[in-house]
């Protein structure tokens, strides 16, 4: 010891030994966490840029279809996250104020089992529900209600305005794989709202929609805010669910991200789109992440 | 789940006298039931509708069966690929599981525990963070152009980093939480009684630990077990996965073979979440 501590590289007091011991601990994942998030993300935008110094990827996003992708992409997102929060809101409040206490666990793990799940093999149970011989058609052409066969498999999408809904069944296998992580959220701040607060509100009269809006509603803001930026992004950037389940003409980004990457061999483009597709994103999110009224509530949660 | 007692009604209304109180009461009683009961429905339903269908006899099941037979599940066993498949996500699964729940534990410490100046922890904690916010598509194309410019290529290798790096914000998050709420005082005592710093780690900080340290890896695996779209970027053509498999087959067409596959799978992933249920009650 007393050797090395000639060294000067070698911190000779027990403190500065401690703090090569938190370098040394803090390294490993730290180099892995830049080499496979930072540098790629360096490598991404260099690539989309090239040859050697161009804008003329960026430029080819505003052409064709590919306006029209973002804009199904981020509003699909949209769509998925606000009906993952409506179902999540009753089903938590229920389970959090209102199940018999030996229902609660049994009930919240039956919930979130889900996110433990493959969500290729979720999406794909889809196709036996919806298909043209699925359950659901075996039933309304079996009870008479309908005589032939409901074209319910990746079904075309629905434009209201600039945004565009996701098909039936591209929407059902949407809110299958994510409204679990908005349930885990949503759970979270249902649990800590103080239910003296909702009967407080009833025996002063209000309504079960006063007391929705201005009791639960701002109390539990945190965990809708906490879910939908955990989904969103996912939804907007999913491959494998419209791949499985969304009209073919009705691509989403990372569809085309993915072929241009492996089928069309046009990296530049394809990291063009990626760069875009995380600014938008992230820009978007981050916007409303630095609102303050969100970030009061997001720190409560 | 869709009969619970009546009795669910909360206490507090039954006391009530009022009249439109109770009415309140019921009506949205009601309400609530019926919406947990269809969420419930809807979450459980597709999945049955596989398993019922994975008994069919026939290649192509009809609705209903015209019989029931196990025939499936066999022939997912002697499937080749579909073994592989299952084996190189079950190796990939046990070692990012591992060695994810480690690099967590030392990100856990440094974001936790570290003398280093709190931007640096920041930093940290920030760069592992990182895959939550990135779509996983803009990720795995970074990784898979990164890559391939690098000239590492595709296969196990660049797969398995992939998934540590995919697993360690949650094992570090997972890690970090309990660490956070363990009583600084204990490593204190330890070193005043004369233990050095790796024994106070091993003999109290890691059994404190060992909930959270569990719960990662059984995490980690599931989520290594059954990731995609990574994977799908980084594998080339000599790695197959099992989420792979499903999806090769998915886009050909839904048979029984793939209804049995995905019901082996789901009860993959579903036995490790019962074990993570049945060790540590969400609290």
């Amino acid at each position: 010891m007393s050797r090395r501590t000639d060294r000067r590289w070698w911190p000779s007091t027990p403190a500065g030994r401690r703090t090569l011991a938190d370098v040394g601990v803090a390294a490993l994942p730290t180099l892995l966490a830049v080499a496979l998030g930072v540098i790629p993300l360096g490598v991404l935008f260099v690539e989309s840029v090239s040859p050697p110094v161009t804008l003329a990827n960026y430029a080819a996003l505003g052409e064709s279809v590919y306006p029209t992708i973002m804009l199904r992409s981020l509003s699909i997102g949209a769509v998925v996250t606000v009906v993952c929060l409506a179902v999540a809101y009753p089903v938590t409040y229920w389970l959090a104020h209102r199940c018999p206490v030996r229902y609660r666990l049994p009930l919240l793990i039956s919930f979130t089992l889900p996110l433990w799940l493959n969500y290729v093999v979720l999406n794909y149970t889809w196709v036996w529900l919806l298909a043209e011989d699925g359950l659901v058609n075996a039933f309304l052409t079996g009870t008479g209600i309908v005589g032939q066969p409901l074209d319910l498999l990746r079904d075309a999408g629905v434009g209201v305005g600039p945004l565009e809904l996701p098909g039936l069944s591209l929407g059902l296998g949407f809110v299958h794989i994510y409204l679990p992580y908005v349930l885990l959220t949503m759970y979270v701040s249902m649990e800590r709202l103080d239910y003296r607060q909702v009967e407080a509100a009833r025996d002063l009269g209000a309504g079960p929609i006063r007391v929705f809006r201005d009791v639960v509603l701002p109390g539990t803001y945190g965990g809708a805010v906490a879910g939908a930026l955990i989904v969103y992004a996912r939804i907007a950037g999913a491959f494998a669910t419209p791949q499985i389940l969304a009209a073919p003409s009705e691509q989403m980004i990372a569809q085309v991200i993915a072929t241009q990457f492996y089928d069309v061999l046009d990296y530049p483009f394809a990291a063009a789109l990626s760069v875009a597709f995380l600014v938008i994103v992230v820009v978007g999110l981050g916007m409303g992440a630095m609102s303050s009224d969100v970030r009061a509530a997001l720190a409560r949660w | 789940m869709n009969d619970l007692p009546s009795s669910t009604v909360d206490a507090s209304d039954e006391s009530s006298g009022r009249l439109h109180r109770r009415l309140t009461a019921a009506v949205d009683g009601g309400f609530f039931r019926i919406t947990v009961a269809l969420t419930a429905v809807f979450l459980y339903v597709p999945v049955i509708v596989v398993a019922y269908l994975s008994l069919s006899p026939r290649s192509q099941p009809s609705i209903p069966l015209d019989g029931v037979t196990l025939r499936w599940y066999g022939a997912v066993f002697t499937d080749a690929r579909f073994v592989r498949g299952l084996a190189t996500s079950t190796a990939i699964g046990v070692v990012t599981a591992v060695a994810g729940t480690g690099l967590g534990l030392l990100a856990a410490r440094t974001i936790v525990r570290s003398r280093l100046p709190r931007w640096v922890r920041l930093g940290v904690a920030l760069v592992v963070a990182l895959p939550l916010f990135v779509p996983t598509v803009v990720v795995a194309l970074g990784i898979g152009m990164a890559a391939g410019r690098l000239g590492l290529g595709f296969g196990l290798a660049p797969v398995l980093a992939g998934h540590l790096y995919w697993v360690l914000p949650f094992s570090t998050f997972l890690v970090t939480s309990r660490y956070a709420s363990l009583d600084d005082g204990l490593d204190e005592a330890a070193r005043d009684l004369g233990a050095d710093g790796l024994t106070v780690f091993r003999t109290v900080t890691l059994p404190l630990l060992r909930p959270a340290l569990v719960a990662s890896v059984l995490f980690a695996f599931t989520l290594s077990f059954n990731e995609f779209l990574i994977t799908f970027f980084l594998a080339g053509s000599g790695v197959t996965t099992m989420p792979l498999e499903i999806y090769g087959k998915v886009r050909i067409g839904a048979t029984s073979f793939l209804n049995a596959a995905s019901v082996l799978v789901l009860l993959i992933s579903g036995a490790v979440a019962s074990v993570a249920a049945s060790l540590e009650p969400p609290t």
